[in-house]
């Protein structure tokens, strides 16, 4: 399916005729997504967008606002997706990658047989495809777990642009290297009680990075991407889930997660958070 | 007794909101008579007439494996039909079918087998059935034998708890079902039971075609107390033929001798032209509406007088009984069999014409044997019609199931829960609601809607004013019984 690109005119506006004609070429150019419009209000020119994962390069070093432009211009808002929907296959040829706007982003792995493995969930503000930079090729899937708006950054042009801009470029390093650190944690000799406190602390200080304090976490995840994630069984993480609210550690209702004991369910999670 | 020493039992306190101690509800003739409008029961809500046959198989299918991916799925309750009778008590206007061949009830059970096979693997092993509920029909129309093999088939297909706090319920006809069947119930894993009496004047019992004496239903009451049965219930009907106040207030009267923890108490809906038993039944002999509404009053004085608390809509129970209990502590719930203890499971409904809730969606089964036999003879699930929750239908069934087990509604818990602003989303039903506060049913306030003591036999007037189905269909022609 192929949808018009959705640039705001109010998140881009033609400042220049050069600028004007980027953003001729990324109205008129397509992408592979389902939607139209936009379903993400998380910033202004001035503010670039605060759940930006580059924002971080942009807003502290303040960044002359025509470099701005010039990150701004190279990235085409995307979406929004529906649950189930694929932003890229596995084998698709790497060009971009992504940062997540609003929803939740999975990452997986599919074998010959169809079965799954979940490599990460992807937030607000967090990239997706930085694992396709080398060798060119995506290596997994990303599929869309609810309602989900993305900034494209084309990667050719931002690699350029990381060598003008330093910012950038440590911004790139820094979350490989997270992406990376990720990866090896779970690899860990763990038990379901220390992954299961370890991922909902991760997710909640995540949550938390972009904006306030949300009184409960909403899992887009079913249990047996959790599961499949943490490598335990999906009993496995109703059954501790179920064991944490009785000992008054979560409050779990529906989809929601309230962290009702932060200091105790992070003193369980404690040894895989060190690493 | 006479309508005025009824009312001169309305308290003056009949303002007080409820503070979830159930305080004794109000009856005031006059309100009442003025309210008595058709309405839905709300069992659930949107209610049954709103399904549509665009839910299927292929929806209930998908909700069903849905609902396995919550942190912590719901637990499951099972409600299973059996649509037989060994004969038309000319009141009912249940989907049943009448019979003295016990062999039918085979061809039925293969089929019933074989949906349960077909559902249970749909739903993830670790979920268990907490609520078992056996209702008709005449859940007793199967015989030692065949009840055996349905429990087993399943406790093969779906993990039945064994811990106490499963309620595994059967509806009994005392005519049909002696001592040694409510043993082998028990042995079964029943522990819960609900009788049907409606009525103990031999006249009245005459004139619907159910002859059911004291004795033999006392020895079905009694044989479950011996057997481990945790919770008695028997049901009433008021506004039936013949009918009147004295007989009414010794059938009371043999009633509560009878001890039974719950008691429920059905107003009699005449629709001959709905229901085909109800052409038995001589419109003349029916009880006038005066009657009729001192008939619930008389039952509320009576039931309460002697230590029952009201818990909402047709439902008392005794002070001792969970469902007071659980009322008191503000965890009551209420679902298709009424009120219940457990916290939201997921429903999945068996056997001709049940009635399911999976995630947010109702679905029903095919309401006659041709269509619930060729569906599973076919490999099909016999799902014919439902309706998926859209989020309005969400948030108004909350507000629903609030004011119909707690009597109130915080408004600024609920608005977190919802993330809505309450007086802007429900403007228009709360200017329905002022008619209501005028005469002093619900108290308002800016963080409380509350039942007063008056307002609790008007539960379902007061649930009508937050059906955004019903004031869309108020045109329409969809009909229910009158609220009362």
């Amino acid at each position: 399916m192929s949808a018009r690109v959705a640039v705001s005119e109010r998140l881009c506006s033609p400042r220049s005729e050069a600028q004007a004609a980027l953003i001729a070429v990324a109205r008129t150019s397509t992408v592979r997504g389902p939607g139209v419009g936009l379903v993400a209000e998380d910033g202004d020119e001035a503010q670039f967008c605060s759940t930006c994962a580059f924002g971080s390069v942009c807003l502290p070093y303040g960044v002359d606002k025509a470099a701005l432009l010039e990150l701004h211009c190279l990235v085409e808002h995307i979406g929004p997706y529906g649950p189930g929907d694929r932003i890229f296959r596995t084998g698709d040829r790497f060009d971009a990658i992504y940062a997540v706007r609003a929803g939740t982003v999975k990452t997986c792995l599919v074998d010959d047989e169809g079965r799954e493995q979940v490599l990460g969930f992807h937030l607000p503000g967090e990239m997706v495809g930085l694992n396709a930079i080398h060798p060119a090729r995506y290596p997994c899937d990303a599929i869309a777990l609810d309602t989900v708006a993305l900034c494209r950054f084309l990667f050719p042009a931002l690699a350029t642009l990381a060598t003008r801009m330093p910012g950038v470029q440590q911004q790139l390093f820094r979350l490989l290297s997270h992406d990376i650190g990720k990866a090896s944690v779970l690899a860990g000799d763990y038990s379901a009680d220390e992954r299961l406190a370890a991922f909902l602390i991760d997710l909640s200080a995540r949550t938390t990075d972009h904006g306030a304090t949300p009184p409960s976490l909403r899992l887009s995840m079913s249990r047996s991407d959790i599961a499949n994630y943490l490598r335990l069984a999906a009993e496995t993480v109703s059954r501790v889930l179920r064991r944490f609210q009785d000992q008054g550690l979560v409050d779990v209702d529906g989809r929601n997660v309230a962290i009702a004991r932060p200091a105790e369910l992070r003193n369980v999670a404690r040894a895989m958070l060190r690493e | 007794m006479p309508l005025t020493q009824i009312n001169a039992r309305a308290v003056p306190d009949g303002n007080m909101p409820l503070m979830n101690n159930t305080p004794r509800p109000v009856f005031d003739s006059e309100i009442i008579a003025r309210y008595d409008v058709a309405g839905p029961r709300y069992t659930s809500y949107p209610a049954a007439p709103n399904f549509t046959t665009h839910f299927g198989e292929a929806e209930f299918r998908a909700v069903a494996r849905a609902s396995n991916e919550d942190p912590i799925p719901r637990r499951l309750s099972i409600y299973v039909h059996v649509p037989f009778c060994f004969s038309p008590c000319f009141y009912c206007g249940c989907a049943r079918i009448i019979t003295r061949d016990r062999g039918k009830a085979d061809g039925y059970l293969s089929r019933l087998h074989r949906e349960i096979e077909l559902v249970a693997p749909l739903f993830d092993r670790d979920r268990t059935v907490v609520q078992l509920h056996l209702g008709g029909g005449t859940p007793n129309f199967l015989d030692d034998r065949q009840m055996a093999e349905l429990v087993e088939t399943l406790g093969q297909n779906f993990s039945l708890t064994r811990s106490t706090e499963r309620e595994f319920g059967i509806e009994l006809d005392p005519r049909d079902a002696g001592p040694d069947y409510v043993r082998m119930l028990g042995k079964l894993g029943f522990n819960r039971v609900s009788v049907g009496i409606q009525d103990f004047d031999p006249e009245v019992q005459a004139a619907v075609n159910r002859i059911q004496s004291v004795e033999q239903t006392r020895a079905v009451l009694d044989a479950a107390r011996e057997h481990g049965f945790r919770s008695t219930s028997v049901d009433l009907i008021y506004g039936l033929p013949k009918q009147t106040l004295s007989s009414f207030a010794r059938t009371l009267e043999q009633v509560i001798a009878l001890k039974p923890d719950r008691v429920a108490a059905y107003g009699y809906a005449h629709l001959p032209e709905r229901f085909k038993a109800q052409r038995q039944i001589d419109a003349a002999e029916l009880p006038d509406a005066a009657t009729r509404l001192a008939l619930l009053g008389l039952t509320i004085q009576m039931l309460t007088s002697a230590g029952y608390c009201y818990i909402g809509m047709d439902h008392f129970a005794l002070p001792s009984d969970e469902l007071s209990q659980a009322q008191g502590h503000g965890t009551l719930h209420r679902n298709f069999q009424g009120y219940s203890t457990h916290a939201a499971c997921d429903l999945i409904g068996l056997g001709m014409s049940a009635i399911g809730r999976v995630g947010n969606s109702f679905s029903q089964n095919s309401k006659d044997l041709v269509g619930y036999y060729a569906a599973l003879d076919a490999g099909r699930l016999p799902v014919v019609r439902g309706m998926t929750l859209d989020e309005d239908d969400v948030i108004r069934a909350d507000v629903l199931q609030r004011l119909m087990c707690n009597g109130a509604i915080d408004i600024a818990a609920f608005e977190t829960r919802h993330r809505i602003d309450f007086a802007v989303y429900f403007a228009s039903d709360i200017a329905r609601l002022r008619a209501l506060v005028a005469d002093g049913l619900v108290l308002l306030s800016p963080q409380r809607i509350a039942v007063t003591a008056r307002g609790r036999l008007l539960l379902r007037v007061i649930a009508m004013c937050f059906d955004a189905h019903l004031a869309r269909a108020r045109d329409a022609d969809v009909r229910y019984s009158k609220a009362l």
